[in-house]
């Protein structure tokens, strides 16, 4: 489903941060991505979100060549995928049903359907009761949760998540790593890029490892090796 | 229709949620178009005190103290068949002596030497109001070609150098003026024009978030269009409010002032109300419109 293809990326200081990248992941699949800081995670989720471009190589969703597309097509890819950071990145001055759907209401859903969707994915990540507080009236696991709820109307078969527990406590990580793991098993593909070593080992999926650009290890039920 | 119905909703939820930057933003735009409209009613103002000023220029010619009423007639009548004259008023020797005696009637000591002197010793004159005031030497210079006997003076060399000073002031009055509100307007657009942009700026975060959940450029530019087109109109709807009050509280004093001459400012902005405001509205609202897209443009890059 996602194909990289000797996908290598720099920036303006022509170090390469990625580095002939090839990896496969198939639809339904549990991805943890791990690595050091530097190592080019977050690039490679930048690669799959249209926001970087690759120097060489390809990166394909489905048939879908993303290194290709014209940036009036980058709306149309980010709704086939949800997203969700690290900083959460809710709009400050909408609420949390506002923050949900307003990913409807830009991508021209109609009011039926944003009637419909809204409640029920604010219902899956245990928000129903404080959908008209603002972001900053709730915690962060919650605000995070929003997020994941934002990252699903549109019934992405693809979730991406870049360091989705780095700002929140031990109870609420794992609260967002059964969250994530609910909705693989809906059969969204998972990525999940994360520095956090005991969710890692505990999960026991398919473990990405990245060093310097480049993937030093690619194993099926795999353990946070660095 | 709904994505039509859905900017103008993210608008005002963005207005209504973020009321200190609206207020802070309209207050900007509303002080730059204080200090236009300010200068433009100063610029006003000056252009009546100049009018006024070139209204009083006059020019005597001086007639012997012989002359009959009916030649003098003639030479008015002459005179006043030139396209350069506006008008020309004919001063007897006895309206000339009373308007010195009512000139000087606190002055005991020119009173008494006028006695003393026991005639008349004023010349009848023709006061003749030039058409066109920048045209005055023109006028002067007709003057000097008139033969005629009743002329007791061609002498205009005190004329000339007053209107040549009053040229030169209202000339720099002008050039001054037209300095000044330049660099007002220019000031005022570029204060008007960073006040959106840092309006934008405090919502870059925000705009990141849009494109990152999938926003077209028509869902990330237009609400901030519309914000601005908003702003513009308040700021012009307050700026109206707040300005016919000022100036009918103006008018009387320069009523005082300019006492004798016709000068109604309140009339001037009434009767020219859709040329200065709606153009003061399409000025500003293209200047926020052209901040606002450059400003999402910078942010929206993602």
């Amino acid at each position: 489903m996602i194909n990289l293809e000797n996908v290598s990326k720099s920036y303006s200081n022509k170090i390469k941060v990625l580095k002939n990248i090839n990896l496969s992941i198939k639809p339904g699949e549990f991805v943890s991505v791990v690595g050091q800081s530097g190592a080019g995670k977050t690039t490679l989720v930048r690669l799959l979100t249209g926001e970087e471009r690759t120097d060489e190589g390809r990166v394909l969703i489905g048939d879908w060549d993303i290194t290709k597309i014209s940036r009036r097509e980058v709306p149309y890819l980010r709704r086939q995928m949800g997203v969700i950071f690290q900083d959460f990145k809710l709009l400050p001055k909408k609420t949390l049903m506002e923050n949900v759907s307003f990913a409807l209401e830009v991508s021209g859903g109609s009011s039926e359907k944003i009637k419909k969707i809204v409640p029920s994915v604010l219902k899956i990540v245990g928000l129903e009761d404080k959908k008209n507080r603002y972001p900053n009236e709730v915690s962060g696991g919650e605000q995070q949760r929003t997020a994941i709820a934002r990252a699903l109307v549109h019934q992405p078969k693809i979730l991406l998540a870049d360091e989705p527990t780095g700002n929140l406590d031990a109870i609420n990580a794992n609260e967002i790593i059964n969250l994530l793991l609910r909705i693989n098993k809906f059969g969204t593909t998972v990525i999940l890029v994360t520095h956090n070593k005991e969710i890692v080992n505990h999960l026991n999926k398919r473990v990405i490892t990245m060093e310097r650009g480049q993937i030093i290890s690619d194993q099926e039920h795999g353990k946070y090796l660095l | 229709m709904l994505s039509i119905f859905r900017i103008i909703k993210f608008s005002f939820q963005d207005i209504v949620r973020n009321i200190w930057l609206t207020i802070v933003t309209i207050t900007i735009l509303l002080l730059a178009l204080f200090s236009i409209n300010t200068l433009a009613t100063l610029r006003l103002i000056s252009d009546n005190a100049v009018q006024a000023v070139k209204e009083k220029v006059d020019i005597s010619l001086y007639l012997k103290s012989d002359s009959s009423d009916n030649e003098i007639m003639l030479l008015k009548n002459k005179i006043a068949s030139s396209s350069r004259v506006k008008n020309v008023v004919y001063i007897s020797k006895q309206s000339a002596i009373e308007s010195f005696r009512q000139k000087y009637e606190n002055d005991p000591a020119v009173l008494a030497a006028l006695k003393e002197l026991g005639r008349n010793p004023l010349s009848p004159s023709l006061t003749i109001i030039p058409n066109n005031f920048d045209e005055s030497n023109l006028l002067i210079n007709e003057l000097k070609t008139i033969n005629s006997p009743l002329i007791e003076s061609r002498d205009f060399s005190d004329n000339s150098i007053i209107l040549n000073k009053i040229n030169n002031i209202t000339k720099r009055v002008n050039e001054v003026g037209l300095f000044v509100i330049s660099i007002f307007i220019l000031t005022s657009l570029l204060v008007v024009y960073n006040a959106i942009r840092v309006a934008i700026y405090t919502h870059r975060q925000e705009i990141e978030i849009m494109r990152l959940v999938g926003a077209s450029n028509f869902f990330v530019y237009m609400p901030y269009v519309f914000s601005a087109i908003v702003y513009s109109l308040l700021s012009v709807l307050i700026m109206i409010c707040v300005f016919y009050p000022f100036l009918t509280l103006l008018q009387p004093y320069l009523e005082t002032f300019f006492m004798g001459y016709n000068i109604n400012i309140l009339a001037y902005f009434v009767d020219n109300f859709w040329f200065i405001f709606g153009g003061q509205f399409i000025v500003v609202l293209f200047i926020n419109v052209v901040a606002s897209l450059f400003a999402v443009r910078k942010y929206a890059k993602v």
